[in-house]
């Protein structure tokens, strides 16, 4: 089991310095630089000398080193679109609201989606059987700014019932949370029931019906705990999901948090915070995709024994 | 939902033994799912809207022919109302339909052009090649495809071929994953084997036995890229990095449409509505599609 997690944990880190190279290089190669003539009419002298003190003037895998040995060291430089503090305190500030959202989104939506799953593979063909479909279908192919969109129009323009922007008092947190808690649901709902479906099927639960366990048992203890592994391996899928969608459920909700930073920092080259987004963000996920992997080796022996693939 | 349905064999009937191909039975299948019938026939509707816009609309997207009336409510004359600038609004929606489609259709090509080569190397050579493949779409798998996409953007400056681009730099490797487990399976069959016992080349092999056999996956494949290509032409121009105006996308108007919506509604409703019904349609279709041709992928 160790020598299964260095070696994936080896593998991910390959991943993310590769990652980080190409996010770093690609970020570089997009078109103009922080300081042009537009945005900041100054002297040329000033800009070569506001351009050296930042090294800017370096070479990029110079600087690429620097701002990495920098992130080492939790040292994240100045974001250039607010320079009075550091990335890291921007992005702390910056985090609260869609960790909270997120967060509330993926715990309401995820327990619900694997409840509505389970009701419906128990009930096949039942109405909450397609209610639980067209919901999975709903919310795995629409995107995310098309629910929130229609969610406002309904609660908020039509019926009056909930506000439909901003961050402070909880009722505005409503809308948000459930255009979150969708992605989650719909993912679970839908893996949930095809899994359930698949182990019922399978020759053991005909033997524990056999054996006249209850139903309930044979639910709660064996059906549910041999369909867990394909509910691991949509984590990941479902985390990407969610954490993306942030930039569009906070741009369509207004919420002040760290989906709009990461479109202001491409528009006007913020290095140091684009960049700290994006190693945040792939970070995440490379941790999203380690623990997904061992939980799924812990829950199945076979892939323990066997190695990674 | 439904099992497929078998045709009764009647062993003591005395006619003949009609031989069914499998497009038959797959017709069957898919014919039986209502869903995708449905949406089959909502894509094709918006397939027709989108080649004949000029038909259906006489007026120019973007021309701003309606400056008196901005932002008019929907009326017999124009049917989604007028928008901030004082354009026809259903003719922006109807020519937002051509953006889309083209764009999903094409990136859901390029996928397949990019995705069945990959995919077909991968499974019959096995080995190094298929774990550098295997390497670079984990390498896929770790990047959120939306932030990637973002910056590729960024880079290119966004416009309508590097959208579709990108669109199939995301969308190839689930039809290489497919198409790789096609071949896999199909590489060790008895005719593959009987072809290289004749002296069959790889490249023959692959060429007319394997990527022929593997055609049920690429079509899923490419029927299933196409929503997602959509999506994120969608995602891209909502934040303002995809097609640019004044070419009518849907995403572009629904990001016009959250400033209005409270006093116009229609700026917001119709373009959203647009994108959802293409979307599910789209999805929907594809779905029955895989049902259809590989029971044994059904609910995945």
């Amino acid at each position: 089991m160790l020598s299964f997690i260095l070696r994936r944990l080896v593998s991910v880190a390959a991943t993310f310095i590769i990652v980080s190279l190409i996010i770093f290089f690609m970020m570089h190669s997009i078109p103009g630089g922080p300081f042009d003539a537009n945005d900041m009419p100054v002297s040329e002298a000033v800009r070569a000398k506001l351009m050296a003190n930042l090294g800017l003037d370096q070479p990029l895998y110079v600087q690429y080193f620097r701002y990495m040995w920098g992130v080492l060291n939790f040292d994240f430089g100045v974001p250039y679109q607010s320079p009075g503090e550091t990335v890291t305190q921007l992005l702390s500030r910056a985090w609260v609201p869609s960790l909270v959202l997120g967060g509330l989104g993926v715990l309401i939506g995820a327990p619900l989606g694997i409840l509505l799953g389970m009701a419906a593979a128990l009930n096949r063909n039942s109405w909450i059987d397609y209610l639980a479909s067209t919901l999975a279908t709903l919310g795995l192919t629409i995107p995310v700014f098309v629910t929130s969109m229609l969610l406002i129009l309904v609660f908020a323009v039509w019926l009056n019932w909930l506000p439909a922007s901003g961050w402070g008092k909880p009722e505005r947190w409503i809308l948000p949370v459930t255009a979150y808690a969708l992605i989650p649901l719909a993912t679970y709902a839908r893996y949930t029931r095809s899994a359930m479906l698949d182990t019922l099927n399978r020759p053991f639960v005909t033997v524990l019906r056999a054996k006249g366990l209850t139903e309930r048992r044979i639910v709660f203890q064996h059906v549910l705990r041999n369909s867990a592994i394909p509910l691991v391996t949509v984590f990941l899928p479902m985390f990407i999901g969610t954490a993306t969608g942030s930039i569009f459920v906070e741009a369509m909700f207004r919420v002040p948090g760290l989906g709009a930073y990461f479109v202001s920092s491409i528009e006007t080259r913020d290095y140091p915070l684009e960049m700290a987004l994006m190693l945040m963000i792939t970070f995440m996920y490379c941790i999203a995709y380690l623990l997904s992997d061992i939980v799924y080796a812990l829950i199945n022996p076979r892939i323990r024994v066997g190695g990674g693939q | 939902m439904t099992l497929p349905d078998i045709a009764p064999l009647a062993p003591t009937a005395p006619q003949a033994y009609r031989q069914r191909s499998p497009m038959w039975f797959a017709w069957q299948r898919f014919s039986g799912n209502k869903a995708a019938i449905a949406a089959g026939i909502v894509l094709a509707i918006l397939i027709l809207m989108a080649i004949f816009a000029p038909l259906i609309t006489p007026v120019p997207p973007e021309a701003q022919l309606f400056l008196t009336e901005s932002l008019a409510f929907p009326s017999p004359q124009h049917w989604f109302g007028i928008d901030s600038l004082g354009r026809d609004f259903y003719t922006r929606i109807v020519y937002g339909a051509r953006i889309s489609l083209s764009i999903g259709f094409a990136a859901a090509l390029f996928s397949v052009v990019i995705g069945i080569p990959l995919g077909a190397l991968a499974g019959y050579y096995g080995g190094k090649v298929d774990w550098i493949i295997m390497r670079i779409i984990e390498l896929f798998s770790v990047v959120p495809p939306l932030l990637a996409a973002m910056l590729l953007g960024a880079v290119t400056r966004g416009g309508y071929f590097t959208i579709i681009l990108i669109a199939a730099l995301f969308g190839w490797v689930q039809v290489c994953l497919l198409v790789r487990a096609q071949v896999k399976a199909f590489r060790e069959k008895e005719f593959v084997r009987a072809a290289h016992a004749l002296g069959a080349s790889p490249w023959y092999v692959i060429r007319r036995h394997l990527i022929p056999n593997s055609i049920s996956p690429i079509i899923v494949g490419f029927v299933l890229a196409i929503p997602l290509a959509m999506m994120l032409e969608a995602s891209l121009s909502f934040l303002g990095i995809g097609v640019p105006p004044p070419t009518p996308t849907w995403g572009q108007m629904i990001n016009e449409g959250i400033d209005f919506m409270f006093f116009y509604w229609h700026l917001a409703v119709f373009p959203t509505a647009a994108l959802a019904i293409t979307v599910l349609a789209t999805t929907l279709f594809g779905d029955g599609l895989r049902d259809a041709l590989d029971p044994t992928l059904k609910g995945r």
